[in-house]
């Protein structure tokens, strides 16, 4: 019996008069990594900003384990706690250092003492390899290593997901790998993942499933053997011949 | 009257330049501090209203605002000429700082907020442990301005009397017939306190600078 | 946040309200003088030898002896207040003073908003120029045909502006009004106007100090004697004062301040 941790039932966001998505339904097992794929403006990362009542949804519901979040009692700022979100430009806090970043969070929010939040913010610094890196502000650090310090931070509040919107698109090349490696290791340690990500060899390697989403709905979702070696929509199958065209043709000009 | 004691007569005007200063300075930056905050955080109506309050105060002369204070309402509230002064360029002075202060948030990146609020903060605790301190940092070179501003708009209590510096040089230039004298030793005090003001502030700028790579 | 922009209309209707109510009590300023011990005189002392700053840092001038004698009869302390010219008048009235002395003049303009005593000394009006001046002036009128410096806010200002400018003798930008007398004496010096209105007291003064000036003119302008500013509609301190200046007037006591401050 697998357990679900997170549930999403006809989930529909409108900006205006801009349907962004509709009748989203998704649901994630304990421990898998799913990856989101698809064009641009489909509303991949509105759907995070969604999960994570930064932005609220116009219809539908989301569970967090057994708890409806979308509902109007939950308190939102203890449900934020509890889903790790990743952005693509890694919005460190600019006036703190590596360490700090990660602490600030453990004492103010969930209420550790001063020594108990150093000594699991260096642990959490541990997982990312950059405990030589603590005392370093984010505009000494380079981005790949920004973005760790921010998987860092986000791991520290022991989420029961994490969400990861793009977290390697604004790195350059060379430093997209030692992100992605943090978040294979995450992947495999346990952690439940909810991956936005252009990065297809990740996608192939570490997803338990994958979701194409297009126009603002999913067209289909699968393994990732599945829905690379036999998609069942042209869609998809011209969304991935694209993707593969771009990003294959970066990686042979390195 | 030798130079000395001419000098001495006018300086000792920077007490109550200094009084008032201390008294405005500080008071404008807490009411802007928070005036700050609830304009861009606090929604539409409050938004209007402090855009309302902010142009009536920076559109009216500070002298006008002292007369209301000390003269037309002195039937309800009788304050003295310092405090009338003081409160004056004090409320002023808070539609300025509310101004520097807003515009500091505003270049604070919108992520840090989102950011904050993603690891589970409320919205007070990312504004408190955030926002606000990039929001200073940024606020410092233009407030040292304010702070200027306010040191040589506090002569303007000189209109209800108060001894302060510019109203020493004139009486002792009308005594002395030396205006001249009399009016560059007020402006070389003017000059050495906002320079004073300022180093003290850059000094705090460079303290504070958040370390990067060049 | 509705709170927050209730919270301020009610400050602004607060504060406007404080504003409306504001009115003077009815209580004799005497009485309260008597019952304090103290009068509180407001002054300009940037006018000597009526009012100055001496080299001590004390205010010294004839207004100032004249009112220390004063209140000495009134048998109360005397409490200076300095203020620029201009506030003078707006301070008695709102009774953030008891009363001014600062060789205030007649004029209707004031006396709808204040009081005046009994003339306490009589002065009249110069035409201040440099040495070398070669124009004529035979009647007051005539200094129309130059530029002319005045003390701003002065019955000289007020003699310039109604009797000069508004009657069409000349244009309101041959007029310089200076915050004070001395800066106008300045300009006199630099050429940038060619005669200082002024009282004759002061420009005498000034042509002591300052030296290549010469007075063409001496005349009373307006009336030309110099009152108490008090309270409106305040008889019996009015009465006081005035019965302790023709007191004065009578001991031959202010004939020889005005021997002691203008004789040179
Ligand atoms: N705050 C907003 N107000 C109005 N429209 C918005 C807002 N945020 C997003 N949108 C619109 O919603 C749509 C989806 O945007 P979203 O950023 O979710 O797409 P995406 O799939 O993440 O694209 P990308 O791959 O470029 O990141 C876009 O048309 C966008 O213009
Ligand atoms: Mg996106």
């Amino acid at each position: 019996m697998t357990n679900k941790i997170l549930t999403i039932k006809n989930l529909t966001k409108i900006y205006g008069d801009n349907i962004v998505f509709q009748n989203i339904d998704l649901s994630i097992n304990e421990g898998d990594t799913v990856v989101i794929i698809g064009p641009s403006g489909t509303g991949k990362s509105t759907l995070l900003r969604c999960i994570n009542l930064l932005t609220k949804p116009n219809g539908g519901q989301i569970w967090l384990d057994d708890e409806e979040i979308t509902s109007k009692e939950v308190n939102e700022d203890n449900v934020r706690q509890h889903i790790g979100m990743v952005f693509q430009n890694f919005l460190l806090f600019n006036h703190l250092t590596a360490l700090e970043n990660v602490k600030l969070g453990l004492i103010k929010v969930k209420k550790l003492d001063k020594t108990a939040a150093e000594a699991k913010a260096f642990q959490e610094l541990e997982r990312v390899g950059l405990v030589d890196r603590a005392h370093h502000f984010p505009g000494q650090l380079s981005g790949g290593q920004q973005q760790r310090v921010a998987i860092a931070r986000a791991l520290a509040m022991d989420p029961r997901i994490m969400l990861f919107d793009e977290p390697t698109s604004a790195l350059d090349p060379e430093l997209i790998g030692e992100v992605l490696e943090v978040m294979r290791k995450l992947s495999l340690a346990g952690m439940t993942m909810l991956v936005v990500t252009h990065e297809m060899g990740f996608a192939r390697e570490v997803a338990d499933r994958i979701v194409f989403m297009e126009k603002g709905s999913i067209v289909e979702e699968g393994s990732p053997e599945d829905l690379f070696n036999r998609p069942k929509f042209q869609r998809t199958r011209e969304f991935l011949w694209k993707i593969t065209e771009l990003y294959g043709k970066k990686e042979q000009e390195e | 009257m030798d130079i000395i004691r001419f000098i001495q007569y006018i300086a000792s005007g920077t007490a109550y330049t200094l009084g008032v200063t201390f008294v405005a300075l500080p008071s404008g930056l807490i009411l802007g501090l928070i005036l700050a905050i609830i304009y861009v955080y606090g929604g539409k109506i409050a938004a209007r209203t402090l855009s309302v309050y902010s142009t009536i105060m920076r559109g009216i002369p500070p002298i006008v605002l002292l007369f209301i204070l000390y003269f037309i309402m002195s039937g309800t509230i009788n304050l003295s000429p310092f405090w009338a002064g003081s409160i004056s360029l004090g409320v002023i002075s808070s539609a300025y700082q509310m101004e520097i202060i807003r515009g500091a948030i505003l270049s604070v990146s919108g992520g840090q907020m989102i950011a904050a609020l993603a690891i589970g903060m409320s919205r007070l605790q990312a504004i408190r442990y955030i926002v606000l301190p990039q929001t200073l940092r940024l606020a410092i070179p233009p407030w040292s301005n304010e702070a200027a501003i306010v040191i040589k708009d506090s002569s303007l209590v000189y209109a209800l009397g108060v001894p302060e510096i510019l109203r020493r040089a004139q009486l002792i230039s009308a005594s002395t017939q030396q205006p001249f004298l009399a009016y560059t030793t007020a402006a070389l005090i003017y000059f050495g306190l906002v320079l004073f003001t300022n180093t003290l502030l850059r000094r705090l700028e460079n303290r504070l600078r958040i370390p990067a790579n060049p | 946040m509705k709170k927050v922009s209730v919270a301020l209309m009610l400050m602004f209707l607060v504060a406007s309200a404080l504003v409306a109510c504001a009115s003077p009590e009815a209580d004799s300023v005497l009485d309260k003088i008597q019952e304090a011990g103290t009068v509180v005189v407001g002054t300009s002392a940037d006018y000597p030898p009526y009012e100055y700053v001496d080299e001590s840092g004390n205010f010294a001038g004839f207004d100032i002896e004249l009112m220390t004698e004063i209140a000495k009869r009134m048998d109360v302390e005397l409490e200076w207040t300095d203020m620029p010219f201009d506030s003078l008048i707006a301070a008695v009235q709102e009774g953030k003073i008891d009363m001014s002395i600062s060789c205030f003049n007649y004029s209707e303009e004031r006396d709808e908003k204040v009081d005046f005593s009994d003339a306490y000394y009589t002065s009249e009006d110069a035409f201040l120029v440099a040495e070398d001046f070669a124009g004529t002036i035979t009647n007051a009128e005539d200094v129309a045909n130059f530029k002319i410096g005045v003390q701003s806010g002065t019955v000289q200002d007020e003699w310039v502006t109604t009797e000069l400018i508004d009657a069409g003798l000349m244009e309101e930008s041959n007029l310089s009004r200076y915050e004070r007398v001395d800066q106008a004496a300045m300009d006199l010096q630099a050429g940038r106007i060619e005669v200082i209105v002024a009282d004759s007291v002061p420009a005498q003064a000034l042509m002591g100090q300052f030296g290549g000036f010469k007075i063409v003119f001496e005349d009373m302008l307006y009336t030309g004697p110099i009152n108490i500013v008090l309270p409106e509609g305040d008889s019996e301190l009015q009465e006081r004062v005035n019965s302790i200046i023709a007191e004065l007037q009578s001991e031959g006591f202010i004939d020889d301040l005005a021997v002691k401050y203008f004789s040179d």
